[in-house]
Order: C-alpha cells, then sequence, then structure tokens
C-alpha cells in the first residue's frame, strides 16, 4: 500500500522579517537615460562608466527578450525600483551600521559567521554595500576586499576595474547583462596577489529589503598567478507582494595555476526574479570551483559559465536545485574548452517537489585548439510528486577529434524498495524520504563548509517535512 | 518552401550553439503511409532517396520492424511518424550511409505497454552531414522506449543528434533510455549532441548516456597487444558500430545490398 | 514457550499474480526455524511480506505477532516491535553513511537519543567483532560494498537493532567461506546476547550446523509443502528437494 505523504511549504520565517523603507529614498520607477544619469550623478561615477551606463542602456532597450528558458512575464522591470539609496556610507565597524540594517543582517548571522570562520565580510543591502571587513592578517598579505565603487574611484585600482569590469559578461551578452551594465550598484572587489593562499574564505551577504526593487550587485573576483581563495555568496529577501529582480553579474578571473573556489546559497524569497549571470575566465593551469545551491526565488535562470583558456585549466561545477510550489528554477552551467589538455566536471542535482519546475541547462563546448580536453557531465532529477515537472536540456559541441567526452543523466523518483528498506528499519516513511533525499543533495552539502552544509540540510528538512511531525 | 524549418528542439536552448532548429529547401514531400493491424508487416524495408514523410501505425497488440535506410549522396529530408495503439511495438533500425541528411523521427506512445526502439548508426565522410531529431512522446502507461544511436564521423563530417524523450503526466510506469556513442576519426569532425528528457510524471525512470571522442586507450592498448595496427582497430570500430544496427535486419537482400554500398564483402569479411 | 509470529491463511501477490496461497504456520520465541524451497516456491515473498513489504499485497490471510494483528501496518511498525529482515539484495543508498542510518534506525526503533561518541563506539566493537572493515561505517550505505560487505552490514545491523524476530533471506548465498563465518558467528552472536527468535531461508547446509533448528518448513508454489524438525532441513539439503516436495 502507498501513502502520499502532504508535505507543506518551507516555513520561511526566519528569512521573511523586514524592515520599513523611507518613501524618500527612492528614485523613480522605470528606466530611462535621465535615471540612468542620476545613478551616475549619485555615485560620482568617473566618465567612463557615466558613458559604459548610457550605452548599456542603448544595447538593453534594443536586445530582445531571451526566448527559451522560465517564463518572465510576471516581472516588470519598468516598475521595478532600481536603485535605492542606503541610509548609510559604507561602514567597516559593524557599531556604526544604522540598527534596522544591522538588526537584519544579526538575524541572519552574518557578523556572527565573521567572527567564528571567515577572513572577511561583505554585506549588501538593497543596492549599496553597507558594511565591508577584512581580517587585518589577510589585509596585510596584499588581499584587497572592498566595494567596487570605492575601488573604482581608488587610483591604485581604478584601471584595473576600467579593464576587467565587464569585459568577460558583455552588456551585448544578453537583455539583462545590459540592464546590469546599465543600473548595477555595489558589490565586491577582491584581488589576490601572487601565490597568496587563503585558507579562510570570504564572504559576501546579499540582501534585498525594499519592496518591489531590483538588486544589481557586480562583483569582480581577480586572482593573480598560484594565487587561492574560497569567495562564499549568499542570498535572501523577505516575500513582499511585489516580485523583486535580482540581476547581478559576477566577473571571475583565474591567473596561472591559481584556485577560485566560488560557493553560493541562495534563498532569494519565492516572488524574485533571479537572473543572474557569471562567468570565469581561467588561465594555464587554474581551475574554478562552483559549489551552488539554488533553493529560493519564483524564477531563476542561472548558469555559471567557465571559460577554460589556458592549457591544463580545469572547472568543476557542483549544484543542486530544489524547485518547491510555485517555483520555475533554471539552472545548470556552461564550460568552454579553448586550450589543449583542459577538463571540466559537472555533478549536478535537482528536485522538484509541489508542483515547482526544475530545469537542468548545459552547455559543454569543446572547440578546435581543445586537443586532449576532458569533459565528464552527471545529473540527477529526483520527482518527489506527480504535480512536478523536471527538464533536462544539455547540449554537448565538440570541434576536435582528441577529446574524451562523457555524458550521464538519470530521471526518476525515489524506489519503493529504498523506502521500504529504511522503513523495515524503523524508519517513517516521512524519515524515509527525508533521508534519501539529504543523501541525494550530498554532493553539494559535503563540497560546503560545515555552517553552511548545515543550513542547507535545514533547508531541505523543511521543504521535506514542512508542518508534518 | 525556401528556409522551411525542421527537426525543431521541443525545449529551445542557448540560441548560439545551433541546436534549436535547421533549415531546409523543400520542394515536395513524398508522402507514405502505413497502418500495421497483423502480423504479416513483420518487416518494412524502405529507402529514402527524395524528401519523404512517412506515417507509420502500429495497431494494438502488432509488434513490426521498421528499416530505413539513407545512401543517396543528395539532400533528403525525412519525416518519420509514429503512433503507437495499446501493447503495440516498433523496432526501428536507420542506417546513414552517406549524403547530407536532414532526419526526423516523432513517436508517439499513445498506447498503455506500447514500446519503441531504436537502432541508428551512421558513417559519414567528407562533406557529409547529418541532422536527427528524434522525440519519444510518451502518453500510455508503462510504455518504454530504448534508442541507441552509434556512429563514426570522418573528414569534415558534421553531425548532430537530438533526442528527447517527453514522459507526458499520465505516463506513469514508463521507462526511457537513450544511449549515443560518437566515434570521432578526424579532427575535423564537428558533433553536437543533445539528449534531452522532459518529464511531467513521477513514476517514470528515464536515463540517458553518451560518450564523444578516440576510442578508449585501454582498448586500443589491449587489441594493439594482440596485433593488430591503431588503424584497423579504428575500421574495426566503425564497422562494429554499424554492425550493432545491420544485425537487426531480417532480410538477407536487404543486408547484401548494405554491405555492396558499405564496399564490405560480407558481414564475416 | 509463547506463540511470537502465527501466520494463518496467508495469501498475497504482486497486482493480479497471487504468489503465496494460505500459508500457515506458528514460529514460538526463542526458536529457530528454517524455510526451504526451490527458487521462485515463495520463501523471499512470505519474508518480505511478514516485514511488510509495499510490493506485495496481502490479499487474504493475517499475521499476528506477539498476538497482535500486524497485517495491516507499515513496516516502520513492525520494525518498532523487534521485526527484522535481512535483505536478500540490500539497496544501496547514495549519501548517507552506514554509520548516521544505523543511528538513525536505532533511534527510532529504542525512541531513544544516542550520543554520537557512544554510537561510534558500540559500532566500531560490532564491525571488529564481525571482523569488518570499520572504514565502511563512513561510506555510503551499501554503496560500492561486495556481496559480502552488503550481507556483514546486514548482520552488522542484525547486532545493532537486536529484534526479537529475525528473518534472514539467503543472508549466506553467494558469499565466500570465510564470509559465511562471519554471517554464522552473527547470527551466534544474536542468539547469544539477543536471545531472539529466526527464520531462516536458505540453499547452505553450512550456516545451519552450528544452529539448533526446531521446525523446517517446505515451500513449494506458494504453499507449504511438508514441515519436521529440525533434521529435515539436513536431509532435504543431503537428497534434494524433489523427493520430499514429491511426497505430497
Amino acid at each position: 500500500m502507498k501513502q502520499k505523504t502532504q508535505v507543506a511549504d518551507i516555513d520561511r520565517s526566519l528569512y521573511d522579517f523586514r524592515f520599513d523603507e523611507d518613501e524618500n529614498d527612492f528614485l523613480d520607477s522605470g528606466i530611462t537615460p535621465e535615471i540612468i544619469g542620476e545613478i551616475s550623478d549619485e555615485k560620482g561615477d568617473p566618465d567612463w562608466m557615466r558613458e559604459f551606463r548610457l550605452k548599456s542602456l542603448e544595447i538593453y532597450n534594443r536586445t530582445k527578450m531571451v526566448e527559451w528558458g522560465a517564463s518572465i512575464e510576471g516581472l516588470d522591470i519598468d516598475n521595478i525600483v532600481t536603485y535605492i539609496r542606503p541610509k548609510s556610507r559604507m561602514n567597516t565597524d559593524w557599531d556604526n551600521v544604522p540598527d534596522d540594517i544591522k538588526n537584519t543582517f544579526e538575524k541572519l548571522g552574518i557578523p556572527q559567521a565573521e567572527r567564528e570562520s571567515l577572513a572577511g565580510v561583505g554585506a549588501q543591502y538593497d543596492s549599496e554595500l553597507v558594511y565591508h571587513n577584512v581580517r587585518e592578517e589577510v589585509a596585510q598579505s596584499g588581499v584587497v576586499y572592498t566595494d567596487l565603487e570605492s575601488a573604482m574611484h581608488d587610483p591604485k585600482y581604478a584601471d584595473i576595474i576600467k579593464s576587467h569590469f565587464m569585459k568577460l559578461v558583455p552588456p551585448t551578452d544578453h537583455k539583462f547583462a545590459a540592464l546590469h551594465g546599465a543600473v548595477w550598484s555595489g558589490g565586491s572587489f577582491v584581488y589576490v596577489p601572487k601565490n597568496v593562499h587563503l585558507d579562510i574564505p570570504l564572504q559576501s551577504y546579499f540582501r534585498l529589503n525594499a519592496k518591489g526593487a531590483g538588486q544589481f550587485e557586480h562583483t569582480l573576483i581577480i586572482l593573480e598567478e598560484g594565487a587561492y581563495l574560497h569567495f562564499i555568496e549568499g542570498c535572501s529577501a523577505p516575500k513582499y507582494y511585489e516580485a523583486g529582480l535580482h540581476a547581478g553579474c559576477v566577473e571571475l578571473y583565474v591567473g596561472k595555476g591559481a584556485t577560485l573556489r566560488y560557493s553560493t546559497i541562495e534563498n532569494w524569497s519565492k516572488n524574485m526574479y533571479n537572473l543572474n549571470t557569471k562567468r570565469a575566465l581561467v588561465q594555464e593551469n587554474g581551475r574554478i570551483e562552483w559549489v551552488s545551491g539554488s533553493f529560493g526565488s519564483h524564477v531563476s535562470y542561472l548558469y555559471p559559465m567557465s571559460i577554460l583558456n589556458g592549457r591544463g585549466a580545469s572547472a568543476e561545477f557542483t549544484g543542486i536545485t530544489f524547485a518547491g510550489e510555485g517555483q520555475d528554477l533554471d539552472t545548470g552551467a556552461k564550460i568552454v574548452h579553448n586550450a589543449p589538455d583542459t577538463s571540466s566536471y559537472m555533478n549536478t542535482k535537482s528536485i522538484s517537489k509541489s508542483g515547482g519546475k526544475s530545469t537542468f541547462r548545459s552547455a559543454v563546448t569543446v572547440n578546435e585548439k581543445a586537443v586532449g580536453s576532458k569533459s565528464s557531465v552527471n545529473c540527477e532529477s529526483l520527482m518527489l510528486d506527480n504535480i512536478s515537472r523536471s527538464d533536462t536540456v544539455p547540449v554537448i559541441v565538440t570541434k576536435t577529434d582528441k577529446c574524451d567526452i562523457g555524458h550521464e543523466a538519470k530521471i526518476g523518483r525515489i524506489s519503493d524498495g529504498a523506502i521500504f528498506y529504511l522503513m523495515s528499519r524503523g524508519l517513517s516513511e516521512e524519515e524515509a524520504r527525508a533521508m534519501i533525499v539529504r543523501g541525494f543533495a550530498d554532493n553539494v552539502s559535503k563540497e560546503l563548509p560545515l555552517e553552511y552544509a548545515v543550513e542547507m540540510n535545514n533547508l531541505i528538512g523543511l521543504e521535506m517535512h514542512g508542518s508534518v511531525g | 518552401m525556401a528556409n522551411t524549418k525542421l527537426n525543431i528542439l521541443p525545449v529551445p536552448t542557448f540560441a548560439s550553439l545551433g541546436v534549436n532548429y535547421t533549415e531546409r529547401d523543400i520542394s515536395e514531400y513524398e508522402i507514405k503511409d502505413v497502418t500495421v493491424s497483423d502480423d504479416d508487416n513483420k518487416e518494412i524495408v524502405q529507402y529514402i532517396i527524395s524528401d519523404t514523410i512517412t506515417n507509420i501505425t502500429v495497431d494494438t497488440n502488432v509488434s513490426s520492424k521498421l528499416i530505413q535506410i539513407f545512401d543517396g549522396s543528395s539532400q533528403t529530408a525525412s519525416r518519420l511518424n509514429v503512433t503507437l495503439a495499446d501493447n503495440a511495438r516498433l523496432d526501428l533500425v536507420q542506417l546513414y550511409l552517406g549524403g547530407d541528411l536532414v532526419s526526423e523521427i516523432v513517436t508517439e506512445l499513445k498506447g498503455g505497454r506500447s514500446a519503441f526502439t531504436a537502432d541508428i548508426a551512421y558513417d559519414l565522410g567528407a562533406g557529409e552531414g547529418l541532422d536527427l531529431n528524434l522525440v519519444a512522446n510518451h502518453y500510455g502507461r508503462k510504455s518504454s522506449s530504448e534508442i541507441s544511436v552509434n556512429g563514426v564521423l570522418r573528414e569534415d563530417a558534421k553531425k548532430t543528434f537530438k533526442g528527447t524523450i517527453d514522459f507526458k503526466n499520465g505516463a506513469a510506469g514508463s521507462v526511457g533510455s537513450e544511449k549515443e556513442e560518437v566515434i570521432l576519426m578526424s579532427e575535423k569532425a564537428v558533433n553536437k549532441t543533445v539528449p534531452v528528457i522532459l518529464c511531467d510524471e513521477e513514476d517514470v525512470m528515464g536515463n540517458h548516456g553518451a560518450t564523444i571522442g578516440r576510442i578508449d586507450e585501454r582498448h586500443i592498448f589491449y587489441m594493439k597487444s594482440r596485433g593488430i595496427p591503431e588503424e584497423k582497430i579504428y575500421e574495426l570500430m566503425a564497422r562494429s558500430k554499424l554492425m550493432k544496427a545491420i544485425r537487426l535486419i531480417d532480410d538477407k537482400q536487404t543486408k547484401i545490398k548494405i554491405y555492396e554500398t558499405l564496399g564490405w564483402g560480407d558481414e564475416n569479411e | 514457550m509463547s506463540e511470537l509470529l502465527k501466520i494463518e491463511e496467508l495469501s498475497a501477490g504482486i497486482e493480479e499474480k497471487e504468489l503465496l496461497h494460505g500459508i500457515t504456520l506458528t514460529v514460538d520465541e526463542g526458536e529457530t526455524h528454517v524455510l526451504m524451497g526451490q527458487n521462485g516456491a515463495g520463501k523471499s515473498t512470505l519474508g518480505s511480506t511478514i516485514m511488510g513489504s509495499p510490493e506485495y499485497t496481502v490479499t487474504g490471510g493475517k499475521i499476528y505477532f506477539g498476538g497482535d494483528d500486524i497485517t495491516e501496518e507499515t513496516a516502520d511498525k513492525r520494525a518498532k516491535r523487534g521485526i527484522f529482515l535481512s535483505f536478500q539484495n540490500p539497496i544501496e543508498i547514495p549519501g548517507i553513511t552506514l554509520s548516521e542510518f544505523l543511528r538513525n534506525a536505532v533511534e527510532q526503533v529504542t525512541g531513544k537519543r544516542i550520543k554520537l561518541w557512544e554510537h561510534k563506539k558500540t559500532l566500531k566493537k560490532s564491525m571488529e567483532a564481525l571482523g569488518m572493515d570499520s572504514s565502511y561505517a563512513d561510506r555510503d550505505l551499501n554503496v560500492g560494498f561486495s556481496g559480502g560487505e552488503k550481507k556483514k552490514a546486514e548482520i552488522l545491523q542484525l547486532l545493532t537493532l537486536k529484534p526479537r524476530l529475525a528473518i534472514l533471506d539467503e543472508t549466506d548465498s553467494g558469499l565466500d567461506v570465510d564470509a559465511v563465518k562471519v554471517v554464522s558467528k552473527g547470527i551466534e552472536e544474536y542468539r547469544k546476547t539477543v536471545g531472539g527468535t529466526l527464520i531462516i531461508i536458505t540453499h547452505n547446509a553450512k550456516i545451519l550446523e552450528e544452529l539448533h533448528v526446531d521446525r523446517t518448513h517446505i515451500l513449494s508454489n506458494g504453499k507449504v509443502v511438508r514441515e519436521g524438525d529440525g533434521q529435515l532441513a539436513f536431509d532435504v539439503l543431503a537428497e534434494g528437494f524433489e523427493k520430499y516436495i514429491g511426497e505430497v
């Protein structure tokens, strides 16, 4: 006899608290050259950036919406407030951060996490970075971790920013990249000098608190030859009636023999449109490791791209997507093999429940020059009920013969045999299902720092158990 | 019609990859309708030499086998529509022996326990191309599809295989699998593989696997250690890929004709 | 001795196909019973049905355990009552370690929280007693285990969960001599420390040699066709089934 368990929606109350914003802080909704000009004025943009924004707006206006992927019909961009000026300027002392903003992050455990296990923390509240701090010993090694806007104005970094900003993800890439180029605000700049290994991770935290707002932070990370960095990104937003938009952009430059690990746990509220673009350029023997957990958002388009540009460069992508009620999460990864002896490995899991839709979408391209390259893609999808949906759309393109490409995908449900086996040892059906799902997600949780793995398991537990038990 | 969009991927993806559809000029299709209602039509052999649409319906409790051979050197577009009733079965064998081909197979597994297998093999050389779009739509409960695509690309041959298994809601107990092996024998060959699974039903099992590249070094070493030179190893592997499909053909005359086209003496050569 | 398991006119099957036709048998507390029969006779079906596998539907009859009717109970409830099935083909569960799984199971069955270090200590001891490599504790449950390791892991679970009734479904089949010894040792340990009741499904005399078998039941085509004392099991194994099944 089979019993179906009715499982309620995740209890998001932990993330759903919010504070009032002051109406005066908003710029007009919608995007015009005037608004872009106001953003530039407000930020004191250098001329090149002022032009860059206006040019991006032009591109945005003439670029068609993408024709594949999840529906973004519910998104009214003209009514998304693009820029909200925060109540405070950048702080490096937590005590100076305004109380309501501070409370938000305290609740999310940000400064606490910093004290315990991080080398540095950046916290973005709506459009601006409100807090940034790095440990002294880290700063002394020459590591720079600051907000992108300060860096842009600092003569030491201005040229680096200018020569790297939106070079990997040009505004012409797609409509939301163009939008990002026009209205970007806040975000982090990280520079790790040659041969510097950061043993403890840096973290940034994004929080969208205002109603109907957009967050467009830009993350730019440069690792010089032989450097090592683990960067952790966390995102959340409280639930409002109006949809929010996150169109961030992440550009990662991984130098010769350097390794960058980029971990994300995304838990935006379930009316967010998360249209984020992430890209890494990896040089000779360099390595990019992506760890990505997608739990939140109403709609997501997220395909971190790794361009393996130097001989021996490698990429690893480990991801999990959990689509629950009302969610349409279109996630995956892109890998371009552009040099000899490059290798890539992709291991993803997706779970669909309570009418959620999850799409795994990938593209592995092995170009003519990528002789001797290897790629292995493995994706598994789990359907937890009969009203959900799960699609797998991978593409592999090879333009050289001297390569070794493997691809495997599986889709299915939890086997009755596995549930019976666990139940025969005393676990209830719900516990058995939750245990199997946790095991299914193990590929990602074991790649995360302990406290994040615990948080992720809690998220899965909440999704699986809901109000049951 | 000029620039007719063909082989449309059921779920479009990144446009830059060029796999969402292909375009051809089509003047006229030859249309063939076949209904298999008893076991008399055990094996149907069809040579596709001009643009053709084939509609085949297999009735309840009937099994049939369809052999399609593409040995033309011209541009040919083919579309095969398969409809399977309750407990109906179609075993499809397709051989692509040359030309510049666009081929589409759409199978509607309408009936409960209907079954579809496809064994597809190709051997493409200089200037040749194949754009293959296979869609298996599972509607019936406990329906099954098993798709196997094997082949070799030589010189500047180009091949795209898009294979979609679509589990519609209600197709409980269905299984679908897709396997592809591509052997690349030239640095100029271009291969695109798009194995799609769409799933709107919980109680199903779908899987796909693909391997693309040169022959496994260990296999080469093993065969070399038995005295076989590398070029011969590749020819043997290429032949074995085709033989996998040819072996499924019952009719002797058809086999002989295929060996002639391939320039083989016989299967034992 | 008191009656532990009573099966009354039990019929069960998959979908429309009935596999067990009116089986009746009783096992008293502390006894050891052997269930024999050719492949497809219904031994595993009976074992799984006693455990409450959803794969089989009970179409008639009753199963009582300790006097209670458990015919409709789910497998976890039966496990909590003290029924244990050593699976013929233990399921692989990726992502969950053997240790983590066992801790969960023990907590469920006993209803008590167990401290992690305490659990690890007892587990290590049990594994050593069975001659199991203790690194298996941190490997995913049954994933990539050899046939022998899977069966040893089942015995490890038997010793950890300490059930009142253990059904061993061909736990000794396909194992090398050393592994069979481990399984025998495990059963002996279970008898000694827990004093539990056993139903053993086997084709192998080796595993029975060290045990006192109280009763033998021979199944054929989903029916009990012959019953006898412990000696019957050895006679069948020595002379083959034909003779015994034919006499009915």
